[in-house]
């Protein structure tokens, strides 16, 4: 793993002459991969509509083709089709939403939970890929950072139920202040929303981890220390170099954890309080309690899906402008 | 049948039966069996126990395949998308749920001709108000639950925990937890309604006025109550933790707790609360019809199946004569004083509709105040 | 590394301790979930009056759990070989130029991130009977191996955006065709990218319960199993099950890095 960011510069040649033939270099003077790849390749247009043909048939058949059909359950008047019923489509589930103001509330709250545990995760893991890729030698780095991968190994539940035992009123940071005599009845920390956001950002940190690592990995070094011959602070040397160079790798990690933030269920719901609410509780509902709701759910959910993908695409299109920006 | 043993150490108990009811390996699944030779079973953990299941696939050469499920909702939503060619035989309702999976045309009604040992319940279970829709059973009650107040008995007493009030009282203000559709049943029972909602079926307009009246009493004391939670799960340890010292809860739950050494103790409150019983149905379309039959009739053969059910669960054995087969500890946690029983009634289903269309969107209103 | 350490050695002190500190967050839990296996008790949680090893030895003593772990472990391989392989293709796709339907297609790749578990869960269950596939293995893989492919692309897109041009343009001035030029290139140029996506796809895959229930058969996966088991209470021996399968996940990732390692040295 490590050896693969050197990658770069031990590139091997290119089935070059005067070697003994590679695989690769045996593989092109071969005739009928060449009378292939002459099919293949004899337009740029055919070229790239061969590279498309695959991904399209993937995203029409198994992206889209479960999400029409929740779409189309979200129109129907009643789902599961009781028996010789006649099924029609209708609006009303939609309306539902936009016309009983109780449910704007989680909706809004999820969406400014999931901005704000984004902004925390990235704060929080930032210092840390920074530490781990300036200031770690190469041979460290990735047992420094498979260090940190490990207690995501632990599933959601047990994790959090971990949490619960280390916040709750007999829990351990209780147990530790009260021995420590700093404190003499236990702090309520948990069904807060501090216990929900200490829960999600260790859930969704290792999804801000990685992208940022890797692009800090690629900075370079004598980019810095360049500008700290030319007098800059390293708060410049941050504002100036590092940040504006890492933004791809913050724009990837924050939609990553923005969308996944988004769709938590299980965490808010059990290290939440009785007002932290989220939308993916509400949508459950529907499947939970009574079964003739699932269209309700449904369209819900399709409300949430689309709320997301307009932020996420806004948030894309605001840090494409910010790189262009900075690269003035 | 041999006789089964039941008083191994609580380790044994409680690991190995879950341990081994847990995962059906490979070689049970459907489709390897051998013809007409097994069972499916979708039940709660520590529902089928152990050595029960392993003496009727040597004594009848079924085998049992278990698929652990952990709420109603799943259940049904789970055999909602495989009707009409589901994979189960026999499923975990609740009595109350009924309704719900008969008009999706889910179950199949139960041919009690066919059971020898249905005799063997007791009555007050089989031949309950709720048990028969239709002109027809739907279920062979194994296990039943009331909808109780638990406490901590350190901290909180009997006496307090005799009403309802002491669960909304400043005195223990963020210390409690309720569970928020249950409490709305049980909140209008308090002020003197019927909480299933059958006597108002004819009358929408005072349901609504008597459901609005329990949310309004609900968002009124929210700033009261530590956390609405969802399972007994988080209920224990919540109790566990002391994040709370009081709260109402499924009995089972509690009773765990209790036969665990916890300082915790149970009520039925004198304004009254709610029972509810699980049934084993046998599906619409079940593969295995016949089997699940010679399952359900050789569970129900013997009190000690119906005993070794309730150590497992903390549920109260729908079996006639099961307690003897308990010990003190066990049998306090899954019994009550004839005075709080007389408090207690069963959930019906009759009104489901209405009620849980009035009840679902206050229970919204009530997390959103 | 840093020729002069006197100018950063401030930052460098400073980022140590935010790091270690983040190190202490994240495994304070797991040392208490590791703890908690050995409590003589049906329930997790302070205080801790007698220890016991019983659940620990339950554990090694159930072989079925030790198969819903290989059944868990098979399903995140196998998921996430499909992932990594159709993701890697459309961030190739994304990447390559601007085309007509490129933001429709972008949009369609990062759907199945987008819906709620549940609602996918079901979508996805309803869809497999359409599509004819039955419950169980493989309709669990194929259900994580389509929610995952997102988070590959998203991966994959912020490397390949770096991938200097000029390489490319070299290996085609030198006579390679796109495949050739793509494989000795773009691919080992992707190899972070592609291991960090792999990652993820193993972590959402063996950590996931929904699509897992609504799609599996009568064998459960580990999330599965840990659900119905918290039916009856948190007890120590979910802990125990957690410490166990994390102890050889993290045994199989070591084992899988080294051997990886001599594979390329042998080449």
């Amino acid at each position: 793993m490590t050896d693969s960011a050197t990658a770069k510069q031990d590139r091997p040649a290119l089935g070059s002459a005067g070697d003994a033939p590679t695989f690769w270099g045996r593989l092109v003077g071969w005739g009928p991969y060449r009378l292939l790849m002459q099919l293949a390749t004899a337009s740029p247009r055919r070229q790239f509509l061969i590279l498309m043909i695959f991904p399209v048939l993937w995203v029409l058949t198994q992206h889209l083709g479960p999400m029409l059909y929740m779409i189309r359950v979200s129109l129907t008047d009643a789902y599961p089709v009781a028996p010789g019923v006649e099924q029609s489509f209708t609006l009303e589930h939609y309306a539902k939403f936009f016309t009983n103001s109780i449910f704007w509330q989680p909706f809004f709250r999820t969406l400014t939970f999931a901005a704000t545990f984004t902004f925390c995760t990235l704060i929080i893991t930032y210092p840390v890929a920074y530490f781990l890729a300036r200031h770690v030698s190469r041979r460290n780095q990735m047992r420094f950072l498979l260090l940190l991968l490990i207690p995501f190994w632990v599933g959601e539940i047990v994790r959090t139920y971990a949490i619960m035992i280390l916040l709750g009123n007999t829990g351990a940071v209780n147990l530790a202040l009260q021995t420590l005599g700093l404190v003499d009845r236990p702090i309520p920390f948990m069904y807060t929303s501090f216990s929900m956001g200490m829960g999600i950002v260790y859930l969704t940190a290792l999804y801000m981890l990685l992208p940022l690592y890797s692009a800090l990995e690629k900075l370079p070094q004598s980019m810095n220390e360049a500008a700290a011959d030319l007098g800059a602070g390293a708060w410049t040397r941050f504002r100036r170099i590092s940040l504006p160079l890492t933004i791809e790798g913050i724009s990837s990690g924050c939609t990553l954890v923005f969308l996944i933030s988004t769709g938590f269920y299980a965490t808010p719901v059990l290290l939440g309080g009785p007002s932290t609410t989220v939308f993916a509780e509400t949508i459950a509902g529907f499947f939970h309690v009574a079964g003739d709701e699932w269209p309700t759910g449904a369209a819900f959910a399709t409300i949430m899906f689309m709320a997301a993908l307009v932020i996420t695409f806004a948030f894309q299109k605001l840090m494409n402008a910010l790189r262009k920006g900075e690269a003035k | 049948m041999t006789k089964l043993i039941f008083n191994r150490r609580r380790f044994l108990g409680t690991a190995a039966v879950s341990g081994a009811a847990l995962a059906s390996p490979a070689y049970l699944r459907r489709g390897f069996a051998q013809s007409g030779g097994e069972v499916n079973i979708w039940t709660y953990n520590d529902f089928v126990p152990d050595a029960f299941r392993r003496q009727f696939e040597a004594d009848t050469g079924i085998k049992v395949n278990i698929r652990l499920v952990d709420d109603q909702g799943k259940q049904f939503n789970l055999l909602a998308a495989e009707q009409p060619n589901p994979t189960v035989d026999i499923m975990t309702v609740a009595g109350h749920r009924f309704l719900q999976f008969i008009n999706s045309e889910l179950l199949a009604p139960l041919d009690t001709d066919r059971l020898s040992n249905w005799g063997s319940i007791n009555p007050t279970f089989s031949e309950s108000d709720w048990a028969t829709i239709d002109g027809n059973k739907w279920g062979a009650p194994i296990l039943s639950g009331a909808e109780v107040l638990a406490y901590n008995s350190e901290i909180v007493s009997e006496e307090e925990a005799l009403t309802w009030d002491t669960l909304f009282s400043d005195k223990y203000s963020g210390q409690t937890a309720y569970i928020i559709q249950d409490m709305m049943s049980i909140i209008m029972l308090k002020m003197g309604y019927d909480g299933n909602m059958v006597a108002y079926m004819d009358d929408p307009d005072e349901a609504a006025r008597i459901v609005n009246e329990a949310k309004q009493f609900l968002i009124d004391h929210k700033p009261l109550v530590r956390k609405y939670y969802d399972s007994g799960a988080e209920f224990q340890q919540m109790m566990v933790n002391q994040d709370i010292v009081l709260g109402h809860a499924w009995n089972g739950p509690a009773a765990a707790l209790i036969n665990d050494g916890f300082p915790v103790g149970m009520t039925i409150p004198r304004e009254g609360s709610y029972g509810f019983v699980y049934t084993f149905n046998v599906a619409n379309n079940a593969p295995n019809a016949d089997n699940a039959y010679t399952f359900l009739d050789a569970l129900l053969a013997s009190p000690e199946i119906g005993a070794a059910m309730t150590k497992a669960s903390g549920f109260i054995s729908t079996y006639k004569g099961a307690d003897q087969y308990l010990n003190e500890l066990e049998r306090k946690s899954t019994s009550f004083p004839e005075e709080q029983l007389a408090n207690l009634q069963f959930f019906r289903a009759e009104a489901n509709e209405m009620k849980y269309g009035l009840v679902d969107p206050a229970v919204e209103e009530i997390k959103a105040a | 590394m840093n020729d002069r350490p006197e100018l950063f050695r401030g930052n460098r002190i400073l980022l140590g301790c935010i790091y270690w500190a983040f190190v202490l967050y994240v495994f304070v839990p797991l040392i208490l979930m590791v703890l908690m296996g050995f409590k003589d008790s049906r329930f997790i949680g302070f205080p801790i009056r007698s220890w016991t090893l019983d659940w620990y030895v339950g554990v090694f003593a159930n072989t079925e759990v030790l198969s819903t772990f290989g059944y868990s472990i098979a399903i995140a391989v196998l998921s996430t070989l499909i992932s990594v392989f159709v993701g890697t293709w459309i961030a190739v796709l994304l990447e390559s130029r601007k085309f007509t339907g490129r933001p429709v297609i972008f949009g369609l790749t990062v759907l199945p991130a987008l819906v709620p578990g549940i609602i996918s869960a079901i979508a996805f269950r309803i869809y497999a009977r359409w599509l004819g596939i039955e419950p169980g293995m493989g309709a669990i893989i194929w259900s994580h191996a389509v929610h995952n492919v997102p988070f590959v692309v998203l991966v994959v897109m912020a490397r390949l955006s770096t991938l200097p041009k000029s390489q490319m343009e070299a290996a085609r001035d030198l006579g390679a065709d796109p495949l050739v030029a793509f494989v000795r290139i773009t691919l080992p140029y992707l190899v972070p990218a592609i291991l960090g996506a792999s990652i993820f796809c193993l972590l959402l895959s063996f950590d996931d319960f929904v699509r897992s229930f609504f799609l599996g058969g009568y064998e459960p996966t580990l999330p599965v199993l840990i659900f119905a088991m918290l039916r009856s209470g948190m007890s120590p021996e979910i802990n125990a099950i957690a410490t166990v399968a994390l102890i050889m996940t993290a045994g199989i990732g070591i084992w899988a890095e080294r051997f990886t390692r001599r594979m390329k040295k042998d080449t």
